[in-house]
């Protein structure tokens, strides 16, 4: 299946998470948070400069260009 | 007497922590500052089954990597200072990213015991627990709790009497990978040579933490004399490979298990999804957000009044008292006008700074404040400064104070040290009885509207001043942001009323302070040399405010204006008072109306360039004070000074020259 970062996900539809593309830092910060390659992810809302998304059970606001570096494929068939 | 047991409570950001907290310890709580740094250390004491407990209260972390001065506090706690057993208090409705945290205290050697809270909302999703599973499974005690409610209270404290007498370490059953175990062995045998840092931590731990390239550790080891033989085990180590395997093989490990423990007993959709579509909708958003902010304005004003009307007749009763029982005039004069009178005038806008903190209070504890960040994200990256940055701005209109301390959360350090210094420019409580008494005067049927764009200047001052910080002084982008946001919740009385009065309870110890030595200061100004007539031209308060009034005099202010802004250094709202004494109408608003409206040196451009320069000028002392710690920089402190005083005097040049020519007078 095609990956596309988490921007372009469609709000309300599941998707998982295939990889980050992120320094070292910030994806350190993600996989605390539980966002790490084959977590499940739904965006919930997406605004004018980040979006909501659920992930591992929480809600995150993400800034545009984080969830530009994720990326997802749709649907919640793990790899 | 045996030593009490020492719990460190701690938990992810928004699980319930400071309710449970509360919940145990009540009103015995003290509030300190941890060593170095000025984040809160809440402290408080109980006794349970005779046995003595102290808790200490942490900020929430979600790993024992650190990223805020906050989290720093938390693992420095955990790390170094120690406690007899670790309470880890977990969102039930969350457990799998809760769990991540105790796979990693798990490790430290101390006693671990889960608090497994807000247990009604996950029963209620439909996710039922088997709490006696977890110290078979996860090798660690759980209790069920619901902090709100005070449910499991008891069994909680049993426990951590239980756990702290039996002294037992919990056992994750965590299997790292061959290699990596030979290499934690490998470390391990080395660390063991050097006992001293072998009693420190547990050297499994250490060892786990050094592959995993944890630079707080790797200085701690620095001096060591097995620092060299650990360095030559690390060489060739993929620090950043090993932390991303361990992870997900912490994440397994709760996988694995949580199914065993975790039982769906109904299921119903989140309505805090629901709640989100609408109040973060791409359109919605932004005028639900400004309903709610002018609803919480409306109602602090409305709702403080009486109280503030109270309070100055109090103190003005108080203040006659004080003059009439004491003989002597000069210190009737000191204790009445001096001590009583200032204090009384910053105590005047105390209902209103509490009642707005409480309604800040109200909505941080059920979860909007969080969705308010993010509405205002996109507004806030555009001047340079993450989303979350807009939270100290908005506490900033009840009190700077407040909002200096609020911007603690923000983990760059640019960002943070920006959000301070723009802090300042938020009109705080104390600056509105200015605005409301000139505009009263010389702005009759428009007073309303000058005050709000009073306001919407101090933004919009703010956000030039933020580019102007980000293009010089601290350029950069400002970092990434990644924020919880909560699920919604009632927030529960008692919490929110203890919220409130830990933030504003700063407020007053700073405010009364600071504020009781400021006001002496105005009153021997005001008195000296012996025999002038209190705060009349001969005193020295008239000779400075005449010796500086050439400076002022573009801006359209006389010399009795500038003591009386001298004055408003150590508190915006003692501009009033001071204008009081100068023009001899001494407590009387009304009297004081009506003198500034009979002056001939006084005009509606003056009064619009009086009331700028108060927006703008130099924070009070109570904000300088809070910079300077929360900064832990003198020059910053300066700077935040030089740069109010430039910006107001600028801008009220502008607005009074302007204002000359449109509205006409002096």
């Amino acid at each position: 299946m095609a990956l596309a970062p988490l921007t372009l996900l469609t709000p309300g539809t599941p998707g998982r998470v295939r990889e980050i593309r992120a320094g070292d830092e910030l994806k350190g910060r993600l996989t605390v948070l539980g966002l790490l390659p084959q977590a499940e992810i739904t965006v919930v809302s997406a605004g004018h400069g980040s979006l909501i998304v659920s992930v591992a059970g929480s809600r995150y606001a993400l800034s545009r260009g984080i969830a530009a570096q994720v990326l997802v494929s749709e649907g919640d068939r793990p790899a | 007497m045996t030593a009490p047991i020492r719990i460190g409570l701690v938990g992810n950001p928004n699980v319930g922590k400071t309710t449970l907290f509360n919940a145990l310890t009540g009103a015995r709580q003290h509030v300190g500052n941890w060593p170095g740094v000025t984040v809160e250390r809440k402290s408080g004491e109980l006794t349970h089954q005779g046995v003595a407990i102290e808790v200490i209260d942490l900020p929430g972390i979600y790993s024992l990597t650190a990223y805020s001065v906050d989290e720093q506090v938390s693992r420095d706690f955990l790390l170094d200072e120690r406690s007899d057993i670790i309470v880890q208090v977990v969102d039930a409705t969350n457990l799998e990213r809760n769990l991540y945290l105790s796979t990693q205290l798990a490790e430290l050697g101390v006693p671990l015991l889960l608090a497994v809270n807000m247990a009604d909302l996950a029963e209620e999703q439909g996710d039922c627990l088997d709490y006696g599973r977890f110290a078979g499974l996860f090798g660690l005690p759980a209790v069920r709790t619901v902090g709100s409610t005070g449910e499991g209270l008891a069994e909680l404290l049993d426990e951590v009497v239980a756990v702290s007498r039996a002294g037992r370490p919990p056992r994750v059953p965590m299997e790292y990978p061959a290699e990596s175990e030979a290499a934690i062995a490998g470390l391990v045998a080395v660390i063991e040579r050097d006992p001293a840092l072998a009693r420190r931590h547990p050297p499994r731990w250490t060892a786990v933490r050094l592959l995993e390239g944890d630079e707080h550790v790797l200085a701690s080891i620095a001096g060591s004399p097995v620092a060299p033989a650990v360095k030559e085990q690390l060489a060739g180590v993929d620090a950043i490979e090993n932390e991303a395997r361990f992870a997900d093989l912490r994440y397994s490990t709760i996988a694995d298990l949580l199914p065993r423990v975790h039982t769906t007993c109904a299921r119903r959709t989140s309505p805090s999804d629901l709640i989100d579509r609408v109040v973060t909708d791409r359109y919605l958003g932004i005028p639900i957000f400004l309903a709610f902010m002018w609803g919480a304005f409306e109602l602090t004003f409305a709702a403080s009044a009486p109280f503030g009307t109270l309070i100055e007749l109090v103190f003005g009763w108080l203040g006659e008292q004080v003059r009439g029982a004491i003989a002597d005039p000069w210190l009737a004069s000191l204790v009445g006008d001096g001590a009583v009178g200032g204090v009384g005038s910053v105590l005047v806008f105390v209902p209103s700074i509490f009642i707005l903190l409480l309604v800040l209070s109200v909505l941080e504890d059920s979860g909007y404040m969080a969705r308010a960040a993010f509405i205002m994200d996109r507004l806030m990256h555009a001047i340079g400064l993450p989303g979350k940055s807009f939270i100290p701005m908005l506490v900033g209109f009840g009190c700077n104070v407040a909002g200096i301390m609020a911007t603690r959360t923000i983990e760059d350090p640019k960002d943070r040290l920006i959000a301070i210094l723009l802090n300042p420019f938020m009109s705080c409580g104390a600056r509105l009885p200015v605005f409301v008494l000139f505009a009263g005067v010389f702005f009759t049927a428009h007073a309303g509207t000058v005050v709000f764009f009073l306001y919407v200047l101090g933004i919009v001052v703010a956000i030039v001043a933020a580019k102007l910080l980000r293009a010089t002084v601290l350029p950069g982008s400002s970092a990434p942001f990644i924020m919880e946001m909560p699920p919604y919740r009632l927030p529960s009385a008692r919490t929110t009323l203890l919220h409130m009065w830990s933030r504003s309870s700063m407020y007053l110890k700073k405010a009364t302070g600071v504020i009781l030595i400021g006001s002496l200061v105005v009153w021997f100004l005001a008195s000296f040399p012996v025999g002038v007539e209190y705060g009349s031209e001969a005193s020295l308060a008239g000779l400075i405010g005449h010796a500086l009034e050439p400076l002022v005099a573009p801006l359209g202010f006389d010399w009795r204006v500038t003591i009386a802004l001298i004055f408003g250094f150590v508190a915006k709202e003692v501009v009033i008072g001071s204008l009081g004494v100068l023009y001899g109408a001494g407590n009387d608003p009304g009297a004081l109306a009506g003198a500034l409206a009979a002056d001939g040196a006084l005009s509606a451009p003056v009064a619009l360039s009086l009331m700028v320069f108060v927006l703008l000028y130099t924070p009070c002392l109570a904000a300088l004070a809070t910079i300077r710690k929360e900064t832990g920089s003198w020059r910053w402190t300066g700077f935040s000074v030089v740069f109010g005083l430039s910006i107001a005097w600028v801008l009220s040049f502008v607005v009074y020259r302007i204002g000359r020519i449109v509205l006409g007078g002096a």
